[in-house]
């Protein structure tokens, strides 16, 4: 489809929101390819291509939003949608207390696109399903799994937004992902493993950080590890947490906590505590759109607002919050681009971009030292948090450190505490940064879940963990 | 527009979605057809949110031989379903075989709907403000414990059909209405939260929801340290036992897992699993749940089916394809992701559990309470318990809300606790069944149960 004909229906809907007396229109228009194949026991489980487009209406009234969608591109339906959005940002007013108005910009005229050298629209089925075949065949070069599980995830299209101001911004959203996963269950004996991540890169990242063979050989000795791997010691310990590790843990148990629409409800424990010092003098967490790194590009929001590197905390000092442009208003803040919605089917939130931990000046040998007897845990099967710090990670990869060197795989294990308290527990990093983001996965919120973040960080020390298990 | 008017538009669609195929000369498929309807309004501490909208989607498996190839697509626009079903076919022709596969669903006769309540099309954003205005003016938030409470109301309606070129041609309709409550409260550094809901097919009055939530959360403050590590017994609130088994049967109840052998229990078939005690129905048509249709999402008749007898596990859950696989018939149990609120269409059928019911025993939660010298009351949902090991069953949870046991009386509550143990054990560990059923917001109904055997510490 052109993009001037969507534009030109996005401008429509903003010219009659306001007309019906919406005093701001925001029109995005989401054009998205994704495929998936799941290759289980070398057969083809599910292999899917889908389609996912549609329109979706923010509607601002008195600093009310009211939010309506579309799947059909036609002048009835987007109508029907803007008519819709509207009505409920008027009527839903009477109860609104917390109006978010916001100031009017300079309208923006962009297009954007991440720096692919090899589109996975230009490769076959076939090259995809190849990928899962290498990485199985490097799994079981390893050991002799009762079950294999591959997955290959590709997300690409176009993102359009128009609203009031004028502006007119068109970029490219690209993932692409492969996962490997090992079960053994014989003899008494059961382990899996689960190995693998995605980047904002097209095929070029299937030669270097996710090639089969290397994600194959990992899922490969995790799931052999599992099968010897000892019990945590239970209690509080020092933990040398990965880079993804860590970055899942500052993205769920702080990052959530940093969003300005829990922090204007007072929601969150760390409102109006912004120059507070929060954590150790080796803690500085930051929230950038499109990072040096790698991880998610994500150059705008679906405000149409430029994301920037947002700096949450420096040295342990609390510096700020992620804001949409109602909260940045209400709380005299700049405008940092982290109002995102999952999809056209719902209204954008307040959600984070990539977020990680600072770098430190530790090598990692320096950092294994400086931990000498605790756990290094690398890899997460999933975690939970609560809006008061409280968080509990289960560690489904990881090993004991002892005299400073690392030794015994561990069963997997919760790691779990506050994190405001643990962040004064931070007491080192080591020197390099490395992001991830995914197709499978993703940011829960809402009810909006599965979003492509980005996260990442150094390995990060941190004493006073709570390693938890069964005696 | 009538929920039939709606479901005479589904069938519709899915018929000339098969049409289209045929013109293609697609040799064999299958349509799954949604559309919902849905309005839903939050407020957040007086930060009001709302939607309103129509999802629409089909997704489309197109087999040739056994070859099998899916897509979906956004909207029922003809040229959009066109190259869906473009896409789909393309694809199945590049695919490797799938030897499970054997065809897609034939002529299905559907079982009984769940209960429909039409005044649910009537309902407007102004009614579910009213619903919020309802239940915030039943509780005092200038109280100074209070640090936010949050009202919820939604409601939607939704049909969807399935399709193959095979002779099935079926749908199943649903109206859903919720509300809720949810408080942070706080007290000499305490924090507690604390949530109370309705879902129901039919709209419900929202008068109590409130109250019960803030005096839930109030109730858990002025908690002390559990301080150590023990072994003891652990008594869950009956939606807490149902999040808690929840995870254990996701997958130990599967017959995909069975045939892919990645379930644990592939080899207890007719064999103990858990203490006698425990029967397990999956009853894909108790009729006032959510979770009841008339089809499951590949066209097989809903139906019930009892998993675990007296502790003897007596079959896995399957859809057609895995069922056939492991020598079983189809038990209705293909779901896409869950069928309500998100994008069904766009997943393939997978083996899922429709509505997991636990046969109640006799001992209410006061009389379990009284059986015990020390252990704990869970109250609260804990949190982490999805990140448990599906193979082994090892989990570790940590869980904010809580009270002691001490010589059979609740004695007081707890600073947050971690709970270590071994579903597979836990199963085998089960001192009481109660006699107390709810439901819960998830696709299974247990009253309160007393586990022996796990590890609790902070």
């Amino acid at each position: 489809m052109e993009k001037e004909y969507v534009f030109d229906l996005l401008h429509e809907a903003v010219e009659k929101g306001q007309k019906l007396g919406g005093e701001f229109i925001e029109a995005r228009y989401d054009d998205l390819q994704l495929t998936t194949i799941n290759l289980t026991n070398d057969i083809i489980k599910t292999s899917s291509s889908l389609h996912r487009k549609g329109i979706g209406i923010m509607a601002y009234y008195k600093g009310t939003p009211g939010y309506s969608f579309t799947p059909e591109l036609t002048n009835e339906s987007i109508e029907d949608a803007t008519i819709r959005a509207v009505k409920l940002a008027k009527s839903t007013d009477v109860r609104n207390k917390i109006k978010l108005d916001f100031d009017d910009l300079p309208a923006i005229k962009d297009r954007k696109e991440a720096g692919v050298k090899k589109h996975p629209k230009n490769f076959e089925f076939d090259d995809k399903l190849e990928l899962l075949k290498r990485g199985v065949i490097s799994v079981k070069e390893v050991l002799e799994p009762t079950s294999t599980v591959g997955l290959y995830g590709e997300s690409y299209g176009e993102k359009y937004f128009v609203n009031s101001e004028g502006s007119e911004i068109f970029w490219v959203p690209m993932v692409v992902d492969l996962r490997m996963g090992a079960i053994v269950i014989k003899e008494g004996q059961q382990a899996g493993s689960y190995e693998g991540s995605g980047n904002s890169k097209g095929f070029e990242f299937f030669e270097s950080e996710g090639l089969p063979e290397k994600v194959g050989k990992e899922a490969g000795e995790a799931c052999k590890d599992q099968l010897n791997a000892v019990a945590a010691p239970v209690g509080k310990s020092t933990v040398l947490v990965s880079p993804q590790m860590g970055g899942v843990v500052v993205h769920e148990s702080f990052g959530h906590l940093s969003e300005a629409d829990f922090v204007v409800t007072g929601q969150s424990p760390i409102s109006d505590r912004v120059g507070e010092q929060l954590g150790s003098e080796h803690v500085s967490i930051y929230d950038e759109g499109v990072t040096e790194y790698g991880g998610y590009y994500l150059p705008y929001d679906d405000q149409g607002v430029k994301t920037e590197n947002t700096i949450l905390v420096e040295k342990g000092i609390l510096k700020g919050y992620l804001h949409n442009r109602g909260t940045a208003k209400k709380m005299n803040a700049e405008l940092t681009g982290n109002s995102r919605a999952i999809n056209f089917l719902f209204n954008p939130i307040v959600r984070m971009k990539n977020t990680y931990f600072g770098a430190g000046d530790l090598s990692f040998e320096e950092a294994l030292e400086q931990v000498g007897r605790g756990v290094y845990a690398i890899d997460m099967s999933g975690g939970q948090v609560g809006l008061d710090g409280n968080f509990m990670f289960n560690c489904s990869k990881g090993y004991l450190i002892e005299k400073g060197e690392i030794t015994k795989a561990i069963k997997n294990t919760a790691l779990s505490g506050n994190i405001l308290d643990l962040l004064k527990q931070v007491k080192g990093a080591t020197r390099d940064i490395e992001m991830r983001t995914g197709y499978f996965g993703g940011c829960g919120k809402g009810g909006q879940n599965g979003l492509a973040v980005g996260y990442g960080g150094p390995n990060v020390i941190m004493d006073q963990v709570l390693v938890g298990g069964a005696q | 527009m009538s929920l039939e008017d709606l479901r005479n538009r589904i069938l519709s669609i899915t018929d000339q979605t098969l049409k289209y195929a045929k013109d293609l000369s697609i040799p064999s498929i299958e349509v799954f057809v949604v559309e919902q309807s849905l309005t839903s309004l939050t407020d957040h501490q007086g930060k009001v949110d709302s939607r309103d909208g129509i999802v629409q989607g089909l997704g489309i498996r197109v087999a040739e031989g056994k070859k099998i190839g899916f897509s979906s697509c956004t909207g029922f626009e003809k040229e959009t379903v066109k190259s869906a079903l473009k896409q789909a076919y393309d694809i199945a022709k590049v695919s490797p075989e799938n030897p499970m596969f054997n065809g897609f669903v034939t002529e299905t006769k559907p079982a009984k709907e769940g209960k429909l309540d039409p005044d649910i099309l009537e309902i407007t954003s102004k009614d579910l403000i009213e619903n919020c205005n309802k239940m915030n003016k039943e509780v005092d938030l200038t109280d100074k414990r209070i640090i936010s409470g949050s009202f919820g109301s939604s409601v939607n309606y939704s049909c969807y059909a399935v399709g193959t070129s095979e002779g099935c041609l079926a749908s199943s309709l649903t109206t859903t209405f919720g509300a809720t409550s949810y408080f942070v409260v706080m007290e000499a550094g305490d924090r507690k939260t604390a949530i109370d809901f309705i879902q129901s097919r039919k709209v419900e009055p929202v008068e109590g929801i409130a109250p019960k939530a803030l005096n839930k959360a109030f109730r858990a403050l002025g908690s002390k340290d559990f301080s150590g590590s023990e072994i003891l017994p652990t008594v869950w609130e009956p939606r807490e036992a149902a999040a808690f088994l929840g995870f254990a049967f996701f997958n130990t109840f599967s017959g995909s897992a069975y045939v892919e052998k990645s379930n644990p229990w592939m080899e207890k078939l007719n064999e103990k699993v858990a203490s006698k005690e425990l029967t397990v129905i999956d009853d894909g048509q108790k009729l006032d749940t959510q979770e009841c249709q008339s089809i499951d999402a590949e066209g097989i008749t809903r139906q019930t089916t009892t998993v675990i007898e007296n502790g003897i596990l007596k079959t896995f859950l399957f859809d057609k394809m895995f069922g056939e696989a492991a020598g079983f018939a189809s038990t209705g149990n293909a779901q896409r992701g869950g069928p309500f609120g998100g994008t069904p269409y766009e997943n393939t059928p997978s083996v899922g559990l429709n509505y997991a019911l636990i046969k109640q025993g006799t001992k209410n939660l006061d009389e379990q309470i009284a059986e015990i010298d020390k252990g704990i009351l869970i109250t609260g949902t804990p949190i982490g318990l999805f990140t448990a090991n599906p193979v082994t069953g090892d989990f570790s949870v940590t869980c904010n809300d809580t009270f002691l046991i001490l010589n059979g009386e609740k004695s007081h509550p707890l600073k947050s606790i971690s709970i270590a143990g071994n579903y597979f054990k836990t199963l085998n560990n089960i001192r009481f069944i109660g006699n107390d059923s709810e439901v819960s917001g998830y696709p299974i109904e247990t009253p309160s149960m007393t586990f022996t055997g796990h590890t609790i510490s902070d």
